[in-house]
């Protein structure tokens, strides 16, 4: 099986009508064909405004005429900063129309961060959300960063703001829209101008390892991967899509800019990150795509809540909810649909999941998708018994986030579906998982040493371990890098055992260690809202975080769900004692990345008091942690741990 | 279950504002609107004239007090004078030859004018005060019914009422006199349903939880309490003047006593406060709950051979009804609409307990 290329068709992006567009000239198709189509809507004081395409192409040509006028051009590039705004998108789509960077950044980072990403390119401007986002742009001006120009979107509290190079947005388009009368190419030069080579958006790496790279796609790169995504069945034309994933995240980008603008989605952007899950059902997606961990949070508000519910009501759910998921499991073990699941799943959708789907607004999701790191088994069958077909997706951000998805209807728990038209997949001998595509981009940005490590050949090393089975379907295992072996030689994969820890909703994360031990141990971070209501309905006093945490009560939660996960492993790879620890690992504390994904390294060293304590038998260990605020500051946070068997 | 709200989004603040902006609520009604075109069809003409229009027509007289009590927040126990003024005015004009059309307005106009005088006694007194202060207009209303031969034609007299025509058509039959009662139902219907979304309704919400705060807000409380009397007595004018038309055929002192005045403010209260759902359960449950558990009880007492005597056969129904009443006001002191409204809540989040934060 290794060694096996894995094409799934000879097509490719060159063959179909989308061979040489660029985004700036697809937007313009749609202003023109499709000028009435509704393209974005934006929540703004409970209404949702919307813009059609026509009026969406005219704001985004006026912002590039405006930014022209600034005199930002190729080679520049323009720091975005806040959550999801059309005037943001609109932004990044102008920054494409100039034939530069529109660089999206994460909106909870760090000036550091920033700073790292400003001294990249020559930055010609910045777009920031509000005054929080300015005040942020600011700062890094402070810090030495050459960035001339400032536009914000939301004026509130910067009316008194003094700051050379400020401006509005609409001060912006009315400099755009005196540019346009003044130059009457200027328009479709803008248009016309960039090619398929040009850069789409500038991304990093999310940088689990050492700091983040920066990734450029060309517009090719992206266009092709929405094209592959259409054509392998991810999703169709007219998709309503919700943008509330971060700006940075490349899957943002390829749904919301890219694909939304190649298959004219609407994109609907919600009032404030705090309203998403409200804004999602009054919108009612048709294509849905979150990471594992947001499935995980609805499925912990779904059983919270079912837990809190009358006798009745409780009753049906898990007469239901019992026997759609045993038809679930029935069904990926191969076997045909019975009449009686038929009969429970028809009563079912009515009686209890369509309610369900109706209160988190995805009972019209015909694309739901997962992808980003792997998921729960028990999650993912949940969703399905739900009859919500959520799907795995894979792909990174150095290939336009497209690799392969699973089909609809063909879905295998352990595989993440057949790599998609236009993508080439290989295993080398090591089990390293490579991509060629028109997706794959040209090669970190000023970073050859960085570069030739990944891209060899035009084959993108993707640094996961997987195999292709015999049906053509991709099995990813892991990161290369994280594939370890117990002192006795047994092979395993830490993620994995953390990600099936984490299916229980009263563990938030987990660090599994063992590699080059005699067996495993874990530290696990609580559900700080799970556990809390359940010790409200217990009885279980408490404090704080670190006061539930240690709870006598809690680590007997805990070690149920402990033992649960222990029965689906193997006899060496069970995990032998857990710490409840007494923070929650946090993207500012540099435990985990922005996208939460576990930073193992920095776990392990800034813990290994623990993990000595978990090992040598000791019943506590005492241990200080430091946390970062958002300001930068730093405090201790000190605490006797207790050790658990499991 | 039955109410599905995902999709539901709103482009403007007009359709933000919508009555029923949730599917389920909006079929509802149109399916209880259409039963109520469709009745003549469905119902024997016995029940229809004997307990669907009386029904339908104290709905109306319910939802007008509602305004005034439920909204406003202001006691009234003189409701029924205010309705006989309507009626007489309503007879008296049709007498005098004035078409039915405008024999209700003068019925609903007069009414207004001798209901604002109540407002001006809300001006002064509050709550208890305020009741027996309108509960003494009643009594000067019933006293002014008896004995004035000039508006009733004495104490035991009653007044017959002159055939009833709309746009020139006599209504006569019994169908027609049915849609007569129904049209206005529902005319009072959409209009009380629009309280909850326009100023005026805000504003005597506002007068209703505290007068003077709402003086500070900006309200003109006074203004509002004339507004709410008037507004409610002119809904009573016509309702009375209908009933007397489609009902009762002639109008008599003792169709608007103070049992009357009582009756429908009981409406209002097992009812609820301000629920419109709640007049039209409180009026069947006022009106139609005495006639049920009569016979429901006689039927019992014949099919089991109970023999006894008519006082006690006559008494017991009451004290069931009477109970009824008290069991529905302990298990929600907020009124039948309260009940309706736990049972939609019920659904609404269904399946779990409560709305998810």
């Amino acid at each position: 099986m290794a060694n096996d290329t894995m094409t799934s068709s000879a097509a490719s992006l060159s063959g179909s009508p989308l061979a040489g567009m660029t985004l700036p000239r697809l937007l313009m198709r749609n202003a023109t064909e499709y000028a009435s189509e509704i393209a974005m809507r934006e929540k703004d004081r409970g209404i949702w405004q919307e813009l059609t395409w026509a009026d969406y192409g005219e704001e985004v040509i006026k912002c590039a005429a405006g930014l022209d006028a600034l005199g930002v051009g190729s080679e520049n590039a323009m720091l975005i900063l806040g959550d999801n705004r059309i005037r943001l998108y609109a932004g990044m789509v102008a920054m494409t129309m100039l034939r530069g960077y529109a660089m999206p950044t994460y909106s909870g980072a760090t000036l550091a961060e920033l700073q790292h990403f400003a001294n990249e390119v020559p930055m010609a401007a910045a777009l920031a959300e509000d005054q929080e986002h300015v005040d942020k742009v600011l700062d890094l001006r402070a810090a030495g960063c050459d960035i001339p120009y400032i536009i914000y979107d939301e004026e509130r509290g910067l009316n008194d703001y003094d700051v050379p190079g400020l401006l509005s947005w609409t001060e912006l388009l009315e400099k755009g829209a005196a540019n346009l009368a003044a130059n009457k190419d200027l328009r479709d030069r803008l248009i016309t101008q960039s090619t398929p080579e040009d850069p789409a958006v500038f991304m990093h790496s999310s940088g689990t390892t050492g700091k983040p790279k920066g990734i450029v796609l060309s517009q090719r790169n992206v266009i092709s991967a929405a094209w592959s995504a259409y054509e392998g069945g991810g999703f169709g034309e007219k998709e309503d899509v919700l943008a509330y994933l971060p700006l940075a995240w490349v899957g943002d980008y390829a749904l919301t800019v890219a694909a939304a603008i190649t298959y004219r989605f609407t994109v609907n952007v919600p009032e404030r990150q705090e309203t998403v899950l409200r804004d999602l059902r009054e919108i009612a997606p048709t294509f849905y795509l979150a990471a594992p961990r947001s499935w995980d949070n609805i499925l912990t508000t779904i059983q919270v809540g079912i837990e809190n519910s009358t006798r009745l009501k409780k009753g049906l759910y898990h007469f239901f909810m019992d026997r759609a998921v045993a038809a679930q499991r029935r069904k990926l073990d191969g076997k045909s649909e019975s009449g009686l699941d038929w009969l429970w799943r028809r009563l079912g959708e009515w009686i209890i999941f369509g309610p369900i789907k109706d209160q988190f607004g995805l009972d019209r999701v015909a694309h739901a998708f997962t992808g980003g790191e792997a998921m729960g088994e028990d999650t993912f069958v949940f969703y399905r018994a739900l009859g919500i077909k959520l799907r795995q997706l894979y792909g990174q951000t150095e290939n336009s986030a497209f690799n392969a998805i699973q089909s609809a209807d063909e879905v295998q728990l352990h595989t993440v579906g057949r790599p998609l038209p236009g993508v080439e997949i290989k295993i080398t001998d090591d089990g390293e998982i490579l991509v060629k595509a028109e997706s794959v981009f040209d090669g970190y940005f000023n970073n050859p040493e960085a570069t030739a490590e990944t891209l060899r050949d035009g084959w993108l090393h993707s640094g996961d371990a997987g195999y292709l089975e015999e049906d053509g379907h991709l099995v990813v295992l892991g990161r290369v890098s994280e594939v370890v072996r117990t002192a006795a030689g047994e092979r395993f994969v830490p993620n994995y055992i953390e990600n099936r820890l984490k299916f229980s909703p009263y563990i938030r994360d987990a660090a599994v260690v063992g590699s080059g031990r005699d067996e495993l141990v874990a530290m696990v971070c609580i559900d700080f809202e799970a556990v809390g209501h359940w010790a409200e309905v217990n009885g279980v006093p408490y404090v704080s975080y670190a006061d539930l945490s240690q709870r006598k009560e809690v680590a007997g939660l805990l070690k149920q769900a402990f033992l649960r996960v222990n029965t689906a492993l193997p006899e060496t790879l069970r995990l032998h004692r857990f710490v409840s620890l007494h923070k929650e690992f946090d993207p500012d504390d540099g435990e985990i990345t922005r996208t939460r994904k576990l930073r193992r390294k920095v776990v392990e060293e800034r813990y290994a008091p623990v993990i000595t304590a978990l090992y040598d038998g000791s019943p506590t260990v005492h241990m200080t942690a430091i946390v970062t605020y958002e300001t930068g500051e730093t405090s201790k946070v000190e605490r006797t741990l207790l050790v658990w068997e499991v | 279950m039955f109410y599905r709200q995902s999709g539901i989004r709103h482009r403007s603040y007009v359709s933000d504002s919508k009555l029923f902006p949730i599917p389920m609520d909006r079929n509802l009604v149109l399916f209880l609107f259409l039963l109520g075109l469709a009745a003549p069809l469905l119902i024997d003409t016995l029940y229809l004239n004997s307990y669907v229009l009386p029904w339908l027509i104290w709905t109306a007289a319910a939802l007008g007090l509602n305004l005034v009590t439920g909204w406003a927040g202001q006691l009234h126990l003189g409701y029924a004078a205010i309705m006989a003024v309507g009626a007489y005015s309503a007879v008296h004009a049709a007498r005098f030859g004035i078409p039915w059309e405008f024999a209700l307005l003068i019925a609903g106009l007069a009414s207004a004018a001798i209901g604002s005088v109540f407002a001006f006694a809300a001006m002064r007194v509050k709550g208890l005060y305020l009741a027996l202060t309108t509960l003494a207009m009643q009594f000067v209303m019933d006293w002014v019914l008896s004995h004035v031969p000039a508006i009733t034609g004495g104490s035991h007299a009653s007044l017959q009422s002159p055939p009833f025509k709309l746009l020139g058509q006599p209504i006569t039959s019994d169908a027609g006199l049915y849609y007569v009662a129904f049209g206005w139902c529902v005319i009072v219907t959409i209009f009380v349903l629009n309280m909850r979304r326009t100023g005026l309704g805000r504003a005597l919400v506002a007068v209703r939880e505290k007068d003077y705060a709402a003086a500070i807000l900006g309200v003109n409380s006074l203004y509002y309490k004339i507004v709410a009397f008037a507004t409610s007595s002119f809904i009573a004018g016509i309702t009375g003047a209908l009933l007397v038309v489609t009902f009762f055929f002639l109008a008599s002192p003792e169709q608007f006593s103070v049992t009357v005045s009582v009756q429908v403010l009981a409406m209002v209260i097992v009812g609820g406060l301000a629920s419109i759902i709640g007049s039209y359960l409180g009026a069947a449950l006022i009106l139609l709950m005495p006639g049920f558990a009569n016979s429901l009880f006689s039927a019992t007492a014949d099919f089991l051979g109970w023999q006894m005597d008519p006082e006690t056969l006559a008494h017991i129904p009451n004290a069931a009804y009477g109970a009824l009443i008290i069991i529905f006001l302990m298990v929600e002191p907020l009124g039948l609409g309260k009940i309706y409204n736990n049972i939609r809540d019920y659904f609404l989040v269904w399946p779990f307990d409560q709305m998810k934060k």
